[in-house]
This record gives C-alpha cells, sequence and structure tokens, in this order.
C-alpha cells in the first residue's frame, strides 16, 4: 500500500530569489536634490532686498502671509465670483513694488476625495486657473508658476464639510 | 483524488463564470477542508510561529479554494494516529510546518498529510534568507499547497506590492510590502515620494514621482543597491502610470503646459509623444490590447469617466456609461474595473465603490459597498483585483477574489495609502 502513497519527498531548498535583494533604502533627505538650487542663482537679481538671506526670507515670509487664498467647489476649479477680489488683491500684491522681481509659484490642492492622480490633475486646474486669472489682471504670466499638491497637503485634517472646504484651495509661494 | 474532485468543481464554476461580471456563489461545502499543525520546537520565537500560522491560514483562506480550520494546533513534524487524522476536526488535508532559525534565515519544513489515510502526499523545504521576509515564505508554501490540489494559480501572492503613503502635510514614504502588509520595509524617504509603478515584471526596479526638486521629477530606482536614475522632469504635476510589458516605455500623465496630459515615453530616445489631447483632465492612462491601445480617466464630458484610445489615434471611445464621477481604473484583456463616486455631493456618505465590466457585454458587477474604495489594480490574473480602502480613519489594502466573490482587508497602522503597484 505505501508503493502507491505519492510520497514525494521534495527536498527543494526553495531560496526566494529576489527577494533578499530588496533591501537599500533611498533617503532623499539626504539627497543633494532636496535644496533648493534655484535659491543662490536668482538672489542677485533682486536689487531692493538685502542680500542677507535672513532679510530676504522676512521679506518673503511677509509677502506670503499677505498674499489670500483662493477657494474652489467641490471637484471644480473655476474661479467662483466670491474669490474675485481675492484674486484682485493678489495681483496688487504681486505687483507691488516689494513683490514684483519675485516669481510666484501657484500651489493647487484638493480635498480628501477623489483618486489621487485625478486629484493631482485637479489640482494643477486650479492653479492654472488661478495663473490665468491673474494674467487677466495684468500680473506677467512668466512670473507664475504652477504644481499640484493633488490632496497631500491639507490645512485641516478633520473629517467635515467646512474642514474639506479649507482643502480645496491655491496658495502661493514667493520665490527669490 | 482531491486534484480529481476540486477539477471538475472548477470547471463547473468555471463554465458559469465564463463572464466575471456574472456573480457566482459557489458551494463552499465542496472544497477542501485543511487543518494546519505547528511542529515547530518550542525554542524558536512564539511570536513568529504564531504569526506564520495565522498568514497560512489568511492566505488559504484567500486562496477561496480551501476550507480551513482556524484552529491553532500543534503537533509532533513525524506525527502519529491522532495528529494524522485530527478525526474531531475531520480535515481532507493538513498542513503540517515546521521553523527553524540560523543567523538571519528562517527554514521552513512542511508535509501535506492525506488525512483520510493518514498519509503524507508531499513533503518539502524552504529557505529564506532575510528572516524579515517570513510572510513571503508563508505565502510560497501557500501556493505550493493551492497548486497541489490542482485550483487556479495564486502565486499573485508572492508579488511584492509597494505603495505610497502620506505620512504628514507633503510628506511620503514609498514602502515595500506582501500583499498582506505582515511585511513592510520603507524604501523611499524624506519630502513628498508617490505613485510607485513597478518597472518590470520581475519587480527589480520601479519608478516614482519625487517633488524634492524645483519641479516633480521621475526617478527610477534599482532595488538591488538603491541606486536612483532620474528619468524626465516637468512643471506641474508629473506621474508614471504605466509601464509596457516589454518594459521600455512609460505612459506618462505630464503638463508641460501647465495642462495634464497622457504621454507615451520612450525610455531608449527619451522622447515623450502625446497621447491625448483635450484642455481638461486626462490621467490614468493603461496600456491594453498588446500596448497598442490605453484606458484612461477623462473629464470631457463634465466628469470624470473612463474612455480608450488608440495610441496612434485621436479617437476616443467611452467606455463606461454608468455613474457620474467614474476616476480612476485598471484594465485587464476585455474587463474593466473602475471606482465611481456614488453620491453627488460631497458629504451624503462619500462612497466610492468599485465596478466591473466586460467590453463584451453589458452587464455591470458591484464589487464593494461601503468607504472610499480607490485605485484598482488586476493582478497578474483577472480574477484578482487589489484596492485602496479608505473606511471612517483606516486605509487599507483590499484583495477581490472575482470567482470566489470575496473582499478582504489589510489595515495599515499609520499613515494613508496614496497609490499602489502590485
Amino acid at each position: 500500500m505505501k508503493n502507491i502513497v505519492l510520497m514525494s519527498v521534495a527536498v527543494a531548498m526553495l531560496v526566494l530569489t529576489g527577494c533578499s535583494q530588496k533591501s537599500p533604502e533611498v533617503d532623499t533627505t539626504k539627497s543633494a536634490d532636496t535644496k533648493v538650487s534655484s535659491v543662490s542663482d536668482s538672489v542677485g537679481a533682486t536689487p531692493s532686498v538685502s542680500d542677507d538671506g535672513s532679510s530676504l526670507a522676512r521679506l518673503i515670509a511677509s509677502l506670503e502671509a499677505n498674499t489670500k487664498v483662493i477657494y474652489f467647489d467641490f471637484d471644480k476649479f473655476n474661479i467662483r465670483k466670491d474669490q474675485q477680489s481675492s484674486i484682485e488683491q493678489d495681483a496688487v500684491l504681486f505687483n507691488s513694488k516689494e513683490a514684483n522681481n519675485f516669481s510666484v509659484k501657484v500651489e493647487g490642492n484638493c480635498d480628501e476625495w477623489g483618486t489621487d492622480e485625478y486629484n493631482y490633475a485637479l489640482g494643477l486646474k486650479r492653479a492654472k486657473s488661478v495663473k490665468d486669472a491673474l494674467a487677466a489682471q495684468g500680473v506677467n504670466a512668466e512670473r507664475l508658476m504652477v504644481v499640484s499638491y493633488g490632496e497631500s497637503n491639507p490645512t485641516c485634517t478633520d473629517k467635515n464639510k467646512a474642514c474639506w472646504d479649507k482643502n480645496r484651495r491655491a496658495e502661493f509661494k514667493i520665490l527669490p | 483524488m482531491f486534484k480529481k474532485i476540486l477539477s471538475v468543481l472548477l470547471f463547473v464554476s468555471t463554465l458559469f463564470a465564463a463572464d466575471a461580471t456574472v456573480e457566482v456563489v459557489k458551494k463552499m461545502d465542496s472544497l477542501p477542508k485543511i487543518a494546519i499543525q505547528d511542529a515547530t520546537a518550542q525554542d524558536v520565537d512564539k511570536d513568529l510561529r504564531i504569526k506564520f500560522f495565522k498568514i497560512l491560514v489568511g492566505d488559504l483562506k484567500v486562496s477561496s479554494h480551501f476550507r480551513v480550520v482556524e484552529d491553532y494546533l500543534q503537533s509532533s513534524y513525524e506525527g502519529g494516529p491522532v495528529e494524522n487524522f485530527l478525526s474531531d476536526k475531520k480535515p481532507d488535508l493538513i498542513l503540517r510546518f515546521k521553523l527553524s532559525k540560523s543567523l538571519e534565515a528562517v527554514f521552513a519544513n512542511i508535509k501535506l498529510i492525506n488525512a483520510k489515510t493518514g498519509e503524507t502526499n508531499s513533503e518539502k523545504s524552504y529557505k529564506i534568507a532575510d528572516g524579515s521576509r517570513y510572510p513571503f515564505l508563508a505565502h510560497k508554501i501557500s501556493v505550493d499547497v493551492n497548486a497541489h490540489i490542482g485550483a487556479p494559480s495564486i502565486a499573485w501572492m508572492e508579488q511584492f506590492v509597494i505603495f505610497a503613503k502620506y505620512t504628514q502635510s507633503k510628506q511620503s514614504e514609498i514602502v515595500l510590502s506582501d500583499y498582506t502588509l505582515s511585511f513592510q520595509k520603507t524604501i523611499v524617504k524624506g519630502g513628498l515620494n508617490i505613485f510607485p509603478k513597478w518597472a518590470n515584471k520581475i519587480q527589480d526596479s520601479f519608478y516614482y514621482t519625487s517633488y524634492a526638486g524645483k519641479d516633480p521629477s521621475i526617478y527610477k530606482v534599482e532595488l538591488k543597491n538603491g541606486s536612483r536614475t532620474k528619468i524626465v522632469s516637468g512643471s506641474g504635476m508629473l506621474v508614471c502610470s504605466d509601464v509596457s510589458r516589454d518594459g521600455k516605455k512609460l505612459l506618462l500623465t505630464m503638463a508641460p503646459k501647465d495642462q495634464a496630459d497622457i504621454y507615451l515615453y520612450d525610455l531608449a530616445t527619451k522622447r515623450a509623444d502625446k497621447i491625448t489631447d483635450y484642455s481638461g483632465i486626462d490621467v490614468s492612462g493603461s496600456f491594453v490590447d498588446n500596448d497598442k491601445r490605453i484606458v484612461f480617466v477623462s473629464d470631457r464630458l463634465g466628469y470624470p469617466n473612463i474612455f480608450a484610445q488608440n495610441i496612434n489615434s485621436k479617437n476616443v471611445e467611452q467606455m463606461v456609461y454608468h455613474g457620474k464621477n467614474n476616476n480612476s481604473c485598471s484594465a485587464f484583456d476585455n474587463y474593466i474595473v473602475y471606482s465611481s463616486r456614488e453620491d453627488k455631493s460631497e458629504f451624503g456618505g462619500g462612497t466610492f465603490n468599485l465596478y466591473l465590466i466586460s467590453t463584451q457585454t453589458d452587464y455591470i458587477r458591484q464589487l464593494t459597498s461601503t468607504g472610499q474604495n480607490l485605485f484598482p489594480r488586476f493582478a497578474t490574473d483577472p480574477d484578482t483585483i487589489m484596492f485602496i480602502k479608505n473606511y471612517k480613519n483606516e486605509s487599507a489594502l483590499g484583495v477581490i477574489r472575482l470567482n470566489a466573490n470575496k473582499t478582504y482587508h489589510f489595515p495599515l497602522k499609520t499613515g494613508k495609502i496614496q497609490s499602489i503597484d502590485w
């Protein structure tokens, strides 16, 4: 009887190929790429700003604090009527003597709903809408850059409508 | 004997499940019943033994090809008149495992015993050099046990999963894991690192988007030595959505003029050819039909929906005629799985469900019913789908077994899953 038992003693010393190789880490905090390489290049092009880095940083922080965040409706990227005055105030700020030598990065953001790749595209459309609206108010479009952060950059993490409203926004970074 | 029974069962179920969009509820009573015995020596870490046992139980349940006795049972490795039959549990099969450790390695010896005759059908030894990856050892055993009874392959359990998870604002990490998240290793950290995508089938390298520089950039990382190569940079947004079967071309969502469109990027020539051309949103390109066609998400009808287009043509075909917010999809042969928002308002439960359609029929099969079910991805077979499940405050990997009509969730302890690939 034992002869017909399927006694396949397959002592296959199975090494899971590839597994042991998958170990190294990439820590981008240690990478040169994390440095904002453009900062030092363009400081010289801003004569109204002191060469003192901390003074420049204070000016940038002050300008950014005075920008108006632009908010959007759910799943929309058009500029709402109630946001038009904020656009106009931002345009005045960016064309002011203090700011008009800086570039401006428009960052588009989304709430937590939806799949991320679509949200990144939606955030980009929001940033582009703001860029176009600022350009229509006389800001040189060549000074305006856009980037999307999708849902990665919430200002509010509560789970309610008021919070999601705050996250659907475009905001600004001043670049020397 | 089990092979014959299961073959008949699977043949019958295949007859009825030829269209995966049609639900078939199989008679679970007909599946072979399996019990798992731990025969590991007591000096081996008990935590490891219990975890190993639980992974085996989970794998065999997820396979949907067994009825699994979930009681933690211990035995000697040699067995005996009681241990080889387990008459009180009435199993058909017994999977007995014995673990041992040596330096970093973990070894497993297993026996597969016919509990009706008490005789050993098969015996094997396994080793994994890096013991921290023992879940893959368990998955390999499960795949082999499943193959032993002649059931359809569950080799996808051995695949590595790569995912990005948000840790805080503008911060995310890329993590290598198994499909149950029992094994996890952070591969990329520091800054915003998103949309990891395997570069090839052997999973020895991957692409991802980094926000570390002035503009988003796609990098390729070799897992063997951790080396990074910049593939392309671009303003606005940049995502590697898919890789061709031969690994030579990428589908990228790029926005060189602040406008997101899908491009075909040739790695050899470094040339990007624009495929879609629409002033709204076109994202999430996925190769189909031997890489000659793409399926993608577009808002060209005023809401996100699923479309298809030949790579060398501008003619766009609408693929889904259901739902008003279908924002992600994955294709396999004639099947498309997509995520659809159920409620137009953003606060009416906010449910996103997964649906399966066939391009050959009009039938739609709903696959999920609660929470946000997003980012579906077919496995290497059309019977298994992985997705992201966000429910209440929990973010999890989900696995759907279509033929068995079963869904399993594997929650992440910290962070929120951003995207997955496997």
